[in-house]
């Protein structure tokens, strides 16, 4: 069989599309003339367009606008001005700033979460919550060892406090929802656009970006999250891990977030990424998280390529790109650079296995 | 050239980028559909999980539009976006349990009878339920091409690969279709 009598299964909505060139149209032509069975996957790419035109638009709800406005608090129409120097605009941002600096200072300890026990005498402040209360900014929540209470986040979700638990109040603002975890343990259900939810802890703040998730601190400070839905950011001076569903990440003060993993990763790819992470271990250790991953760990081995020692970098390179090879645009001179935008395709090209 | 950058002008865009309230207004209409519906039929069908899909496209976009410097389509960069919110929308939602009607298509009648609007409404949703069932990358491939009439340039663009897979992920994806509905195909018009 020559280059030119290859069967055309993956070219064919590009034949019919006209997205072909010239040459190759003709080519292809006097492929499929000969071919009955390109000629038959050509009439079913065919019937799977005509069927799709069978799909209707659907118009997008009426509200969606007022919620987009709503959620962006978007200013009354009025004429744009012509900003004439970027003087100017820097001026004009600084006022902004400010004022909304303001706004919130105004505003915040005004707004109150509603407080729901769950089990025992949860308290808020010193007062003890019979049934339901309210909780506001710089306010905290403490639960002893039979006690449990819900937090409801506003509009955009809401916290389980566990057992023995101390969590604070920090903001409580339309735009900026944020919890400071002490010690104890909390589960968090959200449903808004990320960024808009945050729990600080000793180790750094998990960033919500649309999810569910439990996270736990110990009186050390030492702790773990654990995301169940969607994604968390547990962010650090700097330094960030990405935890989807299924995956944990272990957070030390002083340290920040660890590399997270997959909760049915191998014991030993785990107990290696500990000593990795917080041990100071070396290249054995690396080694075995390599010799470890399956496709799906390089969600951990991604992590690994900008905390690992640069002379490192390779073998866990060379270990990804055999366990998926890197897409169109990424090269092992830009990863080796951790090249941001490169290491973001790959991310995303990965994320599908994850 | 898509459907929607024939509609939306260059001046749309600038204004959109100084902030212009009306300009971000006229260009959730123009796209506002399209978006939705990409979002719809990838999400099976789930209106509050387009909903909240396209709400955030639509933030995403008035919040970084600023970062849109214009050396591609505004299309491409808008259905980046719809790409990824989807994307990551679906890793969210996939512990949660789909469910799943019975094929329409065990009820459909037979070819032959007259089409009415029931018919017709029932082939739509047979028609919704195969593209739901395709994989996530054949999904998007089709909805990108139906919906918004992409070029493969444009499409690689977006979804982040080169031609040849978009022309790939389109031929199979669409023969996937076909399979599914085959059924369906006796209530075509000539020429369908």
């Amino acid at each position: 069989m020559t280059m030119f009598d290859r069967h055309l299964s993956r070219k064919l909505a590009a034949f019919i599309d006209g997205e072909r060139a010239p040459a190759r149209t003709r080519q292809e032509e006097a492929h499929l003339a000969r071919c009955a069975r390109c000629r038959a996957e050509l009439e079913q790419v065919r019937l799977g367009m005509s069927l799709l035109g069978r799909l209707p638009l659907a118009e997008a709800p009426e509200t969606l606008w007022t919620s987009i406005e709503a959620a962006l608090r978007l200013p009354a129409p009025r004429p744009t001005p012509h900003v004439r120097s970027w003087r100017l605009a820097w001026v004009a941002g600084l006022i902004l700033v400010a004022a909304g600096v303001y706004w919130q200072a105004m505003r915040g300890p005004k707004a109150r979460w509603e407080v729901v026990r769950l089990d025992g005498s949860p308290l808020v402040g010193s007062t003890r919550v019979a049934a339901v209360g309210l909780v506001g900014a710089g306010e905290w929540i403490e639960t002893d060892a039979r006690s449990r209470a819900r937090i409801r986040i506003g509009e955009i979700g809401s916290v389980d406090v566990g057992r023995n638990t101390r969590v604070r109040v920090v903001a409580a603002l339309p735009g900026e929802h944020r919890l400071a975890l002490r010690s104890g343990e909390l589960t968090a259900s959200i449903s808004a656009p990320p960024r808009l939810f945050f729990v600080e802890t000793p180790a750094g703040t998990a960033v919500d970006l649309g999810c569910q998730y439990e996270l736990q601190c110990d009186s050390a400070g030492n702790g773990r999250l654990r995301v169940a839905a969607g994604w968390v950011s547990f962010e650090w001076k700097g330094w960030e891990s990405l935890v989807p569903a299924g995956a944990t990440c272990h957070t030390r003060p002083r340290l920040g977030p660890g590399t997270p993993y997959f909760e049915d990763a191998t014991e030993r790819l785990i107990a290696a990424l500990g000593t990795l992470d917080f041990e100071g271990a070396g290249p054995d250790a690396l080694r075995i998280v390599l010799a470890e991953s399956r496709i799906r760990d390089t969600l951990t081995l991604w992590h690994l390529l900008s905390r690992a020692p640069a002379g490192e970098r390779p073998r866990v390179y060379d270990r990804m790109a055999q366990l998926s090879a890197p897409p169109a645009g990424v090269s092992r001179d830009l990863i080796m650079n951790l090249d941001g935008m490169a290491l973001n395709r790959w991310r995303e090209e990965l994320a599908w296995t994850w | 050239m898509s459907l929607s950058d024939r509609e939306i002008g260059p001046d749309i865009i600038e204004l959109c980028r100084r902030g212009d309230r009306d300009a971000f207004r006229t260009l959730y209409l123009a796209y506002k559909d399209r978006v939705y519906s990409i979002s719809l039929y990838f999400f099976h069908g789930d209106a509050a999980a387009a909903g909240d899909a396209t709400q955030q496209v639509f933030l995403k976009l008035i919040t970084g539009i600023r970062q849109f410097r214009g050396d591609s389509g505004f299309s491409t960069w808008l259905y980046r976006l719809v790409v990824n919110t989807c994307t990551d929308s679906a890793r969210q939602r996939k512990s949660q349990s789909l469910i799943r009607e019975r094929s329409i298509l065990e009820t459909f009648p037979a070819a032959g009878s007259q089409e009415d609007e029931s018919i017709r409404m029932q082939m739509a949703a047979s028609v919704q339920l195969a593209v739901s069932e395709l994989p996530a990358k054949f999904r998007l491939a089709v909805l990108l091409r139906y919906f918004e009439d992409l070029s493969y340039e444009e499409m690689a663009k977006v979804l982040n690969c080169s031609m040849g897979t978009v022309a790939s992920r389109l031929s199979r994806g669409h023969r996937m279709l076909a399979e599914k509905l085959a059924p369906l195909k006796g209530w075509l018009r000539p020429g369908e």
